[in-house]
């Protein structure tokens, strides 16, 4: 039987309701993230079949209302308008129906058929309350599936009735009442629409509400029109009307009408049975966590114990994998050797593509343990309790707490984080955490700082890179404060975040969230970094006829040229001058390149032996560490620096942040390294 | 009537008067606070942001909003 046209599902609700883990359950892992066509927001889709369809679901970005202040967020009004989605799955945690509702609300101004997915009834019931789910159905017109995201419960049935209700193309009827001044003025609005243009009656109604209500959108559809101004004059006058009546701000009057709705059914549907007294574990642990002395240093031991398990963890099976790459590249050679392939071709192959590349996935288990251990703390929602402890403190660098959330992402890699900038409601604070975040040390800087500990400081791993990694936190900090006192010295937003109760990860969601960003990891080091390992290969092996990766190479050339620079802070030897040059491309890369150019000098030793002596030769356990300070510190790879660019939509602000950086670094590693020449250190 | 940063702990609170910029008003009128909504007080130890419970979910709100929107003890 051939499979029926594409049925295609918008998925919504407010954060921290279970959409994430309810889109993984439906969709595994053939999920697609991409961005929103000319907007800076994260679309996330995915498909799969049920009985003989091929269903797409489309995972529109959570938020608490449909009303659009901003671009990003029209997207969900935009979608479900102009895409015509078969149907619209909103999911709603049952322990916070009230609020949930208020988008429901919206969503049947919308006038499109929906299907609301009931999330936690379970957790709800637990507490002594019972909810009328059939009643909530009948007086709302809404079907209504309960369901459990997390253990996949109810989504067959769920499917089931969003493809019935879809056939149908069964709405609500239900039609809210915004008190009698205002259904009047709607009137009005309506009825001056009609002399103008002829508008079904349900867009009618949606048109009405949106222009009274001021959305931007609507707004800027309808400047184009030739009865715009005579609109406006009817619009200003009914909000006029109504504001005046009411003395509270249109927004406010609708808002407070939705929610005496919202009110009235919860009165009908909720029954509580119990009073719950016990305290929560949430409760209990918020008393430490969010404590307004003990929170900040929890937050710092959570970290610690971040980077200490990533290393216990990773350290073995980063081992297993050198080894492996060193026994394959020898293999290889060996093999090749033996069929006679000419002795270029072979090192090509060995040193530039095996060694490079092998040299960046062995940290693959590395960044797999620190994202993980990341994506946990997001999901049990220890984040937001961080972004609270943390407001007054990013108050002092003119940031409020939930700018620390993209910083805290930025360890993974800036490029999510600077993304992640996205939370922020003003331009100001989003500019100005996109400033700083470079300097929050991101997973493929990692890699460098592994193998140098790995060398020089083998007794105290954990605690040379937390080092490594507060510097980076101290200098976004002190940047933060200047670039506040000096740029941007408008006040910043106001702080509001929602405070979800803790919860178990779901394993499968984590390891979704893990994968894709390891993924993109790999599929990096399979391209940008091939490509630059074979460009190393051929600047160290040109003029032909020189030794491998010898001073008298291309490569060496530039090196011995740039590497004056970093005299005073100690490694002026050309292949770190190099290897930093190459850094620029993405961070890791600095590894392979000190994989290639150190590479194999000797043919018998394993190849990541031979690193060692070479480093050790060219490095002090100092200049090591300066070293790593200046990788931390200098200008961020391309990637950040293409993402600042699409965020800030001009060039101004990556060419900024690149010479900034690459400033600081110096100027701090020139501090750290004379500073330790003088305390005695080498 | 005194503004949120100034109740304290488990005290419920009716919001008589929202003072903050048109958007920011706007915004968390969607969460629920609003003139004439109730709330009850979390935690505020004058220091980092107030938490406040508004219908069944908790929402911070930094001191320095808290300190705009007024209300009257239940």
């Amino acid at each position: 039987m051939v499979k029926k046209s594409k049925f295609i599902i918008g998925l919504t609700g407010n954060p921290n309701v279970g959409k994430s883990t309810l889109f993984n359950a439906l969709t595994g892992a053939r999920q697609h993230v991409g961005n929103w066509p000319g907007k800076t927001v994260e679309k996330k889709e995915g498909s799969f079949d049920f009985k003989d369809r091929k269903i797409k679901i489309v995972d529109l970005p959570g938020s608490y209302s449909l009303t659009a202040y901003t671009e990003e967020e029209a997207i969900t009004s935009d979608f479900i308008l102009e895409e015509k989605p078969n149907i619209i799955i909103q999911i709603i945690d049952a322990q916070n129906l009230v609020r949930n509702l208020f988008m429901t609300i919206q969503l049947m101004e919308l006038g499109k058929p929906l299907v609301i997915a009931l999330n936690m009834v379970d957790l709800l019931e637990k507490k002594g309350t019972s909810i009328d789910v059939k009643k909530l159905s009948r007086l709302l017109d809404i079907p209504i599936v309960v369901i459990n995201a997390r253990n996949q419960e109810g989504i067959t049935k769920l499917m089931e009735v969003a493809i019935k209700t879809s056939k149908r193309r069964r709405k609500s009827n239900i039609k809210l009442s915004y008190g009698v001044e205002t259904n009047d003025e709607l009137q009005k609005i309506q009825e001056f629409l009609k002399t103008k243009e002829k508008i079904s009656t349900c867009r009618m109604n949606w048109l009405s509400l949106k222009l009274l209500e001021d959305d931007l959108r609507i707004r800027q559809e309808l400047t184009k029109k030739a009865y715009y101004f005579e609109l406006k004059e009817q619009l200003q006058k009914s909000i006029n009307h109504l504001q005046s009546i009411y003395n509270k701000d249109i927004n406010i009057i609708l808002t407070d009408a939705r929610y005496g709705f919202i009110k009235g059914l919860e009165k009908e549907i909720i029954s509580k049975k119990t009073a719950d007294k016990k305290r929560s574990f949430t409760e209990r642990f918020d008393n430490i966590a969010m404590n307004r002395f003990l929170g900040i240093p929890l937050f710092f031991v959570v970290m610690f114990f971040v980077f200490q398990l990533t290393f216990k963890i990773s350290a073995p099976i980063i081992e297993w994998i050198e080894k492996f790459f060193s026994i394959f590249s020898e293999t290889i050679s060996t093999f090749l050797m033996h069929w006679g392939v000419s002795e270029w071709l072979i090192s090509l192959l060995v040193d530039a593509v095996i060694g490079g590349v092998g040299g960046v996935l062995a940290f693959v288990p590395l960044l797999g343990v620190l994202f993980l251990l990341i994506a946990l703390m997001e999901d049990i929602g220890y984040m937001s309790r961080v972004a609270y402890i943390m407001d007054k403190f990013m108050h002092k660098i003119g940031l409020h707490g939930k700018a620390f959330i993209p910083l805290i992402l930025g360890f993974g890699c800036n490029v999510p984080g600077i993304m992640a900038t996205r939370i922020l409601e003003s331009k100001r604070d989003r500019l100005l955490t996109i400033l700083i975040s470079p300097f929050i040390s991101c997973g493929a800087r990692l890699p460098v700082y592994a193998l140098f500990v790995g060398v020089f400081f083998v007794d105290y791993q954990g605690w040379i890179i937390f080092s490594i990694y507060m510097l980076g936190i101290i200098m976004a900090v002190i940047v933060g404060f200047m670039f506040k006192k000096f740029i941007f010295k408008k006040l910043s937003s106001p702080f509001v975040i929602e405070l979800p109760p803790y919860r178990m990860p779901t394993i499968k969601g984590v390891i979704i969230h893990v994968w894709e960003k390891i993924w993109s990891f790999i599929r990096k080091a399979g391209t940008v970094i091939l490509l630059f390992s074979v460009i190393i290969w051929a600047l160290a092996s040109f003029p032909i006829g020189v030794e491998y990766a010898s001073s008298e190479s291309l490569i060496g050339t530039i090196g011995q040229t740039v590497s004056p620079i970093f005299r005073p802070l100690g490694f002026d030897n050309w292949q770190s001058s190099v290897a930093l040059l190459f850094g620029f491309v993405a961070k890791e890369v600095i590894v392979g390149t000190f994989g290639t150019l150190y590479g194999v000098t000797d043919a018998e030793s394993d190849v990541g032996v031979s690193l060692n002596d070479a480093l050790q030769n060219d490095f002090s356990p100092l200049s090591a560490y300066v070293f790593m300070v200046f990788v931390l510190l200098y200008v961020p790879c391309v990637a950040v620096l293409a993402i600042v660019k699409k965020e800030t939509n001009s060039w101004k602000w990556p060419l900024f942040l690149a010479s900034y950086t690459t400033i600081i670094a110096w100027v701090v590693a020139f501090v750290v390294y004379q500073g330790g020449r003088f305390l005695g250190f080498v | 009537m005194k503004s949120v940063a100034e109740f304290k702990k488990g005290e419920t609170v009716k919001i008589t008067c929202v003072k903050c910029g048109r958007n920011f008003s706007r915004r968390i009128s969607e969460l629920g606070l609003f003139d004439g909504s109730e709330i009850e007080i979390i935690k505020n130890d004058n220091f980092c942001p107030v938490i406040i419970k508004i219908f069944d979910s908790q929402i911070a709100l930094g001191q320095g909003e808290a300190r705009k929107i007024y209300g009257e003890k239940i």
